[in-house]
């Protein structure tokens, strides 16, 4: 999902990268860290950590946020409900769901071996809102004129069933460095 | 006896001594409230509802007393804008004839602001965008005949909705493209932002088919500094602000669009604390005075565009230099009233509250409403 973005609840993070990738989806890039923001709504304690500068983390690092955290590496880009606090994971829609047949892209760099991954946001579809673990992140997101590096929309949009219902976080290669 | 019972229950409980004496309360019947006549601060407050995205409200608010006044039911991923003449409500949504599943239907939906009933429907394709709002993907043309609805499968075209006609009329492709810029001189025109740093302009025929397109030159780099979406003009001049603080300036008022020189919203020693805007609806315009507002962070990098204010800027647009800061109380979206007495409305996005704002020749904080909305991200004024 994503779009809806937004706010809405937690946040923070972000991490980016200076990388520049010949790849169009690019220029994702600088690495920055720190951290930042984001939304949201409910619990309002999130404000406060919304304003600490958190790295990006993850991986199997015993200390690193997991999958089920926003800060975890691969949701640089992600908005939208996580798919491992729904039934599913990172890379798994849950039980009775559908996978989105369109994706958006990030760039997000792994903490654990230092190399950018490309992921790929599909959201799961066909059932309302999972409702838990609301994250956005908007590393490389451009407004919809770049529609495959834009987070506000509904990817279920091509599916049957367009339901959104939460988001995953596949990577699906690496990012190429440009030489 | 029951009687009796009562009486003897009281003697027994405290509860009794919370009682009212001997009076009995006035007998009511009841009604439906009536609305206070809308005024330029009434507030129509886009919540996309996230936890229950099939379910959306649009929430109706007095921009002076912060009162609530009621709602809309928006659908899912509703997206509104109010009719040019400020007496219609047009809501574009889904709906699925299982809830969550089954046949799909698109409508453009007719309400009426002043009574906030529902009055009718406009069947439209079932490709509309399913996005968070943006006011540029659903606008009307300067006449108020047309409805120009963004779509995207993701592939991008326009719906356009004969208002007068309450049908559908044409679809138009916009390939690449994204968003709704209509013309303030030609009724029959829109422009859109394209990926390759264009703005292409639609040129409609009489029924509402596409009669020709036009390009402008290239003007933004969508990689490098991306321009938002959102706009706000002085009559036929657009303004677009970029993710790193230029204002570019679009000329609608001819078949295609002309763009002025650019400028930094950033002063002398901006750059530094990396003073960025950011948000979804991040500025709006008061008109008669040439002044922007703008939400602007501090600490901008790459990914942080949505970020929610800092502080809120006071842009001289004629002298093109900052002439005030307010608080930013983490706004997303801003709207201002175009009285010569201007009310500027901020939403909150990290504890969806709304601030407001005197935006008149001092401007500055006047009071919060919190709790406004569970995930909003969009604000029109009456």
């Amino acid at each position: 999902m994503k779009w809806f973005d937004d706010f809405f609840e937690r946040s923070s993070r972000r991490a980016a990268h200076k990388v520049s990738r010949r790849s169009a989806l690019a220029r994702i890039g600088r690495l920055i860290v720190a951290g930042a923001f984001v939304l949201p709504v409910l619990p309002f304690d999130r404000v406060a950590k919304a304003s600490q500068a958190v790295p990006q983390g993850g991986g199997k690092s015993k200390k690193g946020p997991d999958e089920s955290q926003c800060e975890y590496w691969r949701y640089c880009a992600l908005d939208g409900f996580l798919c491992s606090c729904c039934g599913g994971s990172p890379s798994t829609c849950p039980p009775g769901t559908e996978m989105s047949k369109v994706a958006w892209i990030g760039t997000c760099r792994n903490p654990q071996d230092g190399k950018d991954y490309l992921i790929s946001y599909n959201d799961c579809c066909g059932k309302n809102s999972c409702g838990r673990c609301l994250c956005n992140f908007n590393l490389g997101d451009r407004p919809a004129y770049r529609m495959g590096l834009h987070n506000d929309i509904n990817w279920c949009m091509a599916n049957t069933s367009n339901m959104f219902h939460c988001t995953t976080a596949v990577v699906v290669g690496l990012a190429e460095a440009q030489s | 006896m029951r009687r009796y019972s009562r009486v003897l229950g009281c003697f027994v409980t405290a509860a009794c001594l919370a009682l009212p004496a001997w009076g009995e309360q006035k007998f009511e019947t009841l009604s439906v409230a009536k609305l206070p006549a809308p005024n330029a601060h009434r507030i129509y407050l886009s919540d996309v509802s996230i936890s229950h995205i099939v379910d959306n409200r649009l929430h109706v608010i007095d921009g002076d007393s912060f009162k609530y006044l009621g709602v809309f039911a928006t659908g899912y991923a509703g997206q509104s804008t109010l009719s040019r003449d400020r007496k219609e409500l047009y809501v574009t949504t889904s709906y699925y004839t299982r809830l969550s599943r089954g046949e799909r239907t698109d409508v453009v939906e007719i309400h009426d602001p002043l009574t906030l009933e529902y009055r009718s429907e406009i069947v439209i394709p079932p490709r509309r965008a399913q996005a968070l709002p943006y006011e540029g993907i659903v606008r009307t043309s300067s006449d108020g005949r047309w409805l120009f609805v963004q779509n995207a499968t993701p592939a991008t075209s326009v719906s356009v909705v004969d208002l007068k006609a309450r049908r559908f009329a044409a679809e138009i492709p916009n390939p690449g493209c994204w968003i709704i810029i209509p013309s303030e001189t030609a009724a029959n025109r829109f422009s859109t932002l394209c990926g390759d740093g264009t703005l292409q302009t639609m040129v409609l025929n009489e029924d509402g088919s596409l009669k020709l397109r036009t390009k402008s030159a290239r003007f933004f780099d969508p990689d490098e500094d991306p321009v938002y979406v959102q706009t706000a003009n002085i009559g036929d001049r657009h303004y677009l602000v970029s993710f790193r603080g230029k204002v570019h300036v679009a000329d609608l008022s001819e078949e295609t669009a002309k763009l002025e020189a650019p400028w930094s919203l950033l002063g002398k020693g901006d750059a530094k604390p990396g003073w960025r805007p950011g948000g979804y609806q991040l500025f709006a315009i008061h008109r008669s005075s040439g002044r922007m507002f703008i939400a602007m962070h501090k600490h901008g990098a790459e990914g942080t565009h949505k970020n929610p204010a800092d502080e809120i800027w006071v842009i001289d647009l004629t002298g093109r230099k900052r002439v005030g800061r307010l608080p930013g109380h983490g706004a997303v979206a801003l709207a201002v009233s175009q009285a010569p007495a201007p009310r500027l409305f901020a939403l909150d996005g990290v504890k969806m509250g709304i601030a407001s704002f005197d935006a008149g020749a001092k401007p500055r904080f006047l009071k919060r409403m919190e709790q406004a909305a569970e995930s909003a991200t969009q604000l029109e004024l009456h």
